[in-house]
């Protein structure tokens, strides 16, 4: 594909992710402090969150498994993924963690198994989104282009 | 993400950030390893100001501030020189908290200013850190802003002090306006203005003079 090209579907995929939620304003905040001397900052940043994530849903998995579940450690994980999730720009993660906690308060453990299943799809999902945003930028560079600022 | 610096490894006393400022050396506290590459970030692209250190619980920073032996050792030579703490409220085993108690309940670190943060704005959350002897509590994800202030809580003012001898005179508070409702505590020093820094800074000043006797 022709380096015009990437970048207008650059520019489009971007934009959808802000439009659909997937990405808030934190998002632009990672990339507006990634510069020449820390080309990678966003993706190792997201790689961290993508790693860490992944242990957590596992961990919430195994807890919400147990015959008397632990709410307290439910609500620990839940709570973290929320964090890391807000920090990168995550926003419907974030949105579903928070629903997530209430259904820790109120012990109700369908409602945990209901809200791990939609935070698992949502960080599915905006991990595909990612991935392919920094397929596109590796193209770009590849081509000789620059990535498109859209801040 | 970051390492902690080798004990006896010292920072240059002729090390200036932009501007001619000192850089400040901050001891970050936070299990999260994303929050902890981000601030890391925010710190580092602050104008050379900041040294960053950084560790993922609170038992490392108590190490780190030589604060993990029952007895505490006074301050030495080789120990790292942190000039601030900026801390995450919730961690296991070791809260921001119990970090924020110990580091204020020894004679030796008590000088030393501790920031916390969190993703919840709990105002009894805030108020009990403040009670403590927290400087500010700042809400979670960062920003640049966030970590510019961070400065202010570093500078004595008057005669140099043995950990203040690479500081220099204090800048201006700088007013915020943006989101106070979110950070009640700077909210009522912009209030107060220069009075309370003053105030503050020698009180500081005083601990600092008897901490080193």
């Amino acid at each position: 594909m022709e380096l015009g090209s990437l970048q207008r579907r650059y520019i489009d995929f971007t934009s959808a992710l802000f439009r659909e939620g997937f990405l808030d304003n934190q998002y632009t905040q990672l990339q507006q402090l990634q510069d020449e001397s820390n080309p990678e900052f966003v993706l190792e940043v997201v790689t961290l969150f993508f790693e860490d994530s992944e242990k957590l849903l596992d961990e919430l998995s195994r807890t919400l498994d147990q015959q008397v579940v632990d709410y307290k450690k439910v609500d620990a994980h839940v709570h973290q993924l929320k964090g890391s999730s807000a920090s990168i720009g995550a926003q419907r993660v974030k949105n579903v963690c928070m629903a997530f906690r209430n259904c820790c308060e109120e012990r109700n453990q369908e409602g945990c198994l209901r809200c791990l299943q939609q935070v698992r799809q949502e960080y599915f999902l905006v991990k595909s989104k990612l991935e392919t945003l920094f397929r596109l930028e590796k193209q770009i560079l590849a081509a000789g282009g620059s990535v498109p600022v859209l801040w | 993400m970051e390492e902690v610096k080798e004990e006896g490894e010292e920072m240059d006393v002729n090390d200036c950030g932009g501007g001619g400022l000192e850089v400040v050396r901050v001891l970050v506290v936070d299990d999260s390893p994303v929050d902890r590459k981000i601030v890391e970030m925010l710190l580092r692209r602050s104008e050379g100001i900041f040294d960053v250190v950084s560790v993922d619980s609170g038992k490392k920073a108590m190490e780190v501030l030589g604060l993990n032996e029952i007895e505490a050792k006074p301050p030495n030579h080789d120990d790292q020189k942190i000039d601030i703490v900026l801390t995450d409220y919730c961690m296991p085993e070791m809260t921001g908290l119990d970090l924020l108690k110990a580091v204020k309940a020894n004679s030796s670190s008590r000088s030393i200013p501790v920031v916390m943060m969190s993703s919840e704005n709990d105002s009894e959350r805030i108020s009990s850190c403040r009670a403590i002897g927290a400087e500010d509590f700042i809400l979670k994800p960062l920003q640049v802003k966030d970590v510019q202030r961070l400065r202010t809580y570093t500078v004595p003012i008057g005669p140099m002090s043995k950990r203040g001898s690479k500081r220099k005179l204090p800048m201006a508070l700088i007013a915020e306006s943006n989101g106070a409702e979110a950070r009640p505590l700077l909210a009522k020093v912009a209030a107060f203005g220069s009075a309370v820094f003053l105030t503050l800074n020698f009180w500081r000043s005083s601990v600092m003079s008897s901490s080193c006797n």
